[in-house]
């Protein structure tokens, strides 16, 4: 399952109502940006995220770690939790695991995330990297003590340990034994080798419990999301899709293409061929039959020209996922994958991406045979 | 197709078969009821207003929830138009063209247009548009309506020798054009309607082009757009029967009613998106909805960026209709201006668009039970003259939003965040090291830092 990620309560620029026509039930907020706006406060007035944002389906938020990694620059992390300077006025404020349960539980969210301690996978120091694990175990502990609806809101723990696959085998058993409702494997996708990136999910996978949820935090490229699903993994978010249609980017089964590019000004097939999405449905089957050449012309130009890209984007990644699961139920995934490759690089197996043909290959799946 | 404005608009109703019919008028210069009727579109009952779009799209709405929230339910194309297949504008919907935006942005140079061609903004900076290409092009596109190309100079005084040019060139343009349509021999009921464009100055002063109007084209121009309401003052009697097309910018509903009663019949209201960008909910009714009157006048819209609406679960206004208000409430509005997300200005926009809707079917409805005038004075009693101020910030401005003043004008948009950067920010205060200063001395500037 691919989850799209709404910031700061909103689908940038989509309608709830567009969002539920990409066949989106479940999206992600962020408790860091809800935090700050509008506030916790203002979130018990109106009665959570879902009323704030009039979303009638299920709402999965982080925990606020991983913001304070990647927006601020002077956080420092301490056994009560983050310390870091608030964006509005430069104060010094402190983000404890305790704070962010209890803004969680403000939001109303479905899922909810323990506060983790977060660091670069490419950090060089190791003995940092052990001691973020270890704290990550005991934050747990108070997130789980500090939770006061259990019975609505699912709390998912995190799995850290860097790249350290022993640290992860460690950090598995001390989260599973603990019994949340699904686990998370975090820290990752923050620049490190793909294949490590695999190696870490696969050892995960291996040690997790078959019947709870288990979710790649962050992960949002196609061709990975797929090959983490044959490592075992279920769930994913990214801001990728919604993010590189602002810039012009549309995401196809092609690969992706720049419409802002000049070969696109005259070009009047839909953004993408076949795609049933309402933007490039066309318009005898009730979509708009949005050309390349119009997505060309306001990109970039009109919030319009984003919007509908997202829409289409959005879309791409879930009709994917949907199509993955039916393979997974046919017992055709293998076949679906290998396929899958194929057309994204237009037969040539020469481009494989040899990270993916190896962390296949440990699973069984040789993405080069026919 | 560079900056071209199309412009859009929505309705009902049912009437004669004549593309142009009046229904109810009250003497030669006044207000009246009309019907504006195009084959495959709904029937547009006048006065009516059109959306604006740019780039084809009116600013923030996709084209799937202009046609959702606006009402109007997809209808299999025939393909007609492939301008308005181009920018998946619905079948109902009547698809105005013309050359430039309203309000346009003023162009750069002091005689932006030359007798054969206007100064268009495009993508890419000002361009001139041959009258020729501007014919031949917007021929070809089949709008409903096609605004004829007419050397029209905004924002500058006009002086006797640049009026006198206009009129030679608008004569000029606009026979090639008939001429060019003439010739090309469709058949008569699938072309578009030509409306003749029609300078921003009197009858009187423009004689010359209003003989054309009057004499040789009478034929064969369908309808006028007007800039000024100065041109409608003594416009001759064998005009009147045109349906008039307003450009004029109104800046309240005091002022469109004003020009309703003057005689316009389809109005474009650039105050709309403007409200919108600024984080303004428009709230007026016509007729005037209090039922004495008030010690205070009352506003003429919401400012959605105070404070107050934080955890205010009511619609942006009380008992509205459209989908922003029936789905959403204030605090997730001022929640999104002040996140500045996009979503803000789209439900914004679908709220001021369905109000204005509203606000015109009132007008019409007074103006066939005669009650018009008596309104048009109560609701300037009631409500305040001018609109909110803006208070917090629009959305980030684009190229065709402002006018470049040249070298070195400060940034448009402030960036969007900063970084906590000392170094940078120290960087930025001191004074450059001296060439022999040593590493430690760096460091101290911020130039470096020492590797251990």
């Amino acid at each position: 399952m691919f989850m799209p990620v709404a910031t700061q309560a909103s689908l940038k620029g989509l309608t709830p109502k567009q969002l539920e026509d990409t066949s989106c039930r479940l999206c992600l907020n962020n408790t860091y940006h809800l935090g700050l706006k509008p506030g916790q406060k203002t979130l018990d007035a109106i009665g959570g995220a879902h009323r704030l944002q009039s979303w009638p389906h299920n709402i999965l938020t982080d925990s606020g770690g991983f913001q304070m990694v990647s927006l601020l620059k002077l956080s420092r992390v301490t056994e009560d939790g983050v310390r870091f300077l608030s964006p509005h006025d430069g104060s010094p404020m402190l983000l404890t695991p305790e704070h962010s349960i209890s803004l969680q539980n403000s939001i109303g969210s479905d899922i909810i995330m323990q506060l983790d301690d977060v660091i670069a996978t490419t950090s060089p120091d190791h003995e940092r990297i052990k001691e973020a694990m270890y704290r990550s175990v005991r934050w747990l502990d108070r997130c789980i003590a500090a939770h006061e609806k259990p019975e609505s809101q699912n709390l998912f723990c995190i799995i850290q340990g860097g790249l350290d696959l022993e640290l992860r085998k460690e950090c598995c058993a001390e989260m599973v034994a603990r019994d949340t409702h699904g686990i998370a494997i975090g820290g990752l996708s923050g620049g490190e080798a793909k294949d490590a990136f695999c190696k870490v999910v696969g050892t995960c996978t291996q040690l997790l419990p078959e019947r709870k949820p288990r979710y790649v935090m962050g992960v949002g490229y196609p061709e990975d999301i797929l090959v983490c699903v044959a490592l075992g993994a279920d769930m994913f978010d990214c801001v990728w899709p919604t993010r590189t249609a602002r810039f012009g980017n549309a995401v196809t089964v092609d690969g992706v293409f720049n419409l802002r590019h000049a070969n696109y000004a005259y070009d009047f097939r839909p953004v993408e061929e076949g795609c049933k999405c309402t933007c490039c449905r066309p318009q005898e089957e009730g979509g708009l039959g949005i050309t390349r050449a119009y997505i060309h012309h306001v990109a970039a130009k009109e919030t319009a020209g984003a919007h509908l890209l997202s829409m289409h984007n959005v879309h791409y990644l879930l009709e994917l996922m949907r199509k993955a699961r039916e393979a997974i139920v046919e017992e055709r995934y293998p076949a679906f994958l290998k396929e899958y490759f194929l057309k994204l690089y237009a037969g040539d197996k020469e481009k494989y991406p040899q990270w993916a043909v190896d962390a296949l290959k440990g699973v069984g799946i040789d993405l080069l045979s026919v | 197709m560079g900056s071209t404005d199309a412009v859009a608009a929505v309705q009902v109703a049912n009437l004669p078969s004549e593309m142009f019919s009046i229904i109810k008028t009250s003497g030669t210069i006044g207000p009246r009821l009309g019907c504006l009727r195009l084959a495959g579109r709904q029937v547009l009952e006048t006065p009516h207003f059109l959306a604006i779009t740019s780039r084809g799209v009116v600013p923030h709405i996709t084209q799937d929830s202009f046609a959702g929230a606006t009402g109007i339910s997809g209808v299999p194309p025939d393909g007609s138009s492939p301008l308005r297949r181009f920018i998946a504008l619905p079948e109902p919907t009547l698809l105005v063209l013309g050359a430039r935006r309203t309000p346009p942005v003023f162009a750069p140079s002091a005689n932006p247009n030359t007798n054969t061609s206007v100064s268009i903004c495009t993508s890419v900076g000002f361009r001139p548009m041959k009258a020729a290409d501007y014919a031949e092009g917007v021929e070809r596109l089949q709008p409903d309506i096609v605004v004829g190309l007419g050397d029209i100079p905004y924002g500058r005084a006009l002086g006797a020798k640049r009026i006198e040019k206009a009129t030679d060139r608008n004569i000029e343009w606009l026979q090639s054009h008939v001429k060019a349509r003439n010739d090309a021999k469709a058949p008569k009921g699938s072309r578009s309607k030509l409306f003749a464009s029609l300078p921003p100055v009197s009858c009187a002063n423009q004689q010359y082009y209003i003989d054309t109007l009057t004499q040789d084209v009478a034929k064969d121009v369908d309808g006028l757009a007007v800039y000024d309401m100065v041109s409608l003052e003594d416009l001759p009697e064998q005009l009147r029967h045109l349906p008039k097309l307003a450009f004029t910018e109104p800046s309240t509903p005091h002022e469109i009613l004003r020009q309703i009663s003057l005689g316009i019949d389809v109005l474009t209201i650039p105050f709309l998106t403007a409200a919108t960008d600024a984080g303004i909910a428009l709230d007026f009714t016509f007729p005037a909805n209090s039922s004495e009157q008030e010690a205070q006048p009352k506003i003429l819209g919401v400012d959605m960026w105070l404070e107050d609406h934080a955890t205010s679960l009511q619609p942006l206004v009380d008992g509205c209709k459209c989908y922003a208000c029936t789905n959403h409430h204030r605090a997730y509005v001022q929640h999104l201006l002040n996140a500045k997300e996009m979503l803000a200005w789209v439900l914004l926009q679908i709220h001021n668009h369905h109000t204005l809707d509203l606000f015109f079917a009132g007008i019409r409805q007074t103006l066939r039970n005669g009650s018009f005038e008596d309104n048009v004075e109560r609701f300037a009693k009631v409500y305040e003259t001018l609109l909110p101020e803006k208070t917090g910030q629009g959305p980030r401005v684009r190229g065709y939003q402002y006018k470049s003043e040249g070298p070195g004008e400060p940034k448009k948009n402030a960036a969007p965040f900063q970084t906590f950067d000392d170094k940078k920010e120290k960087l930025a205060e001191s004074t450059p090291p001296s060439a022999e200063a040593g590493a430690a001395e760096l460091e101290e500037l911020g130039f470096a830092e020492k590797q251990t």
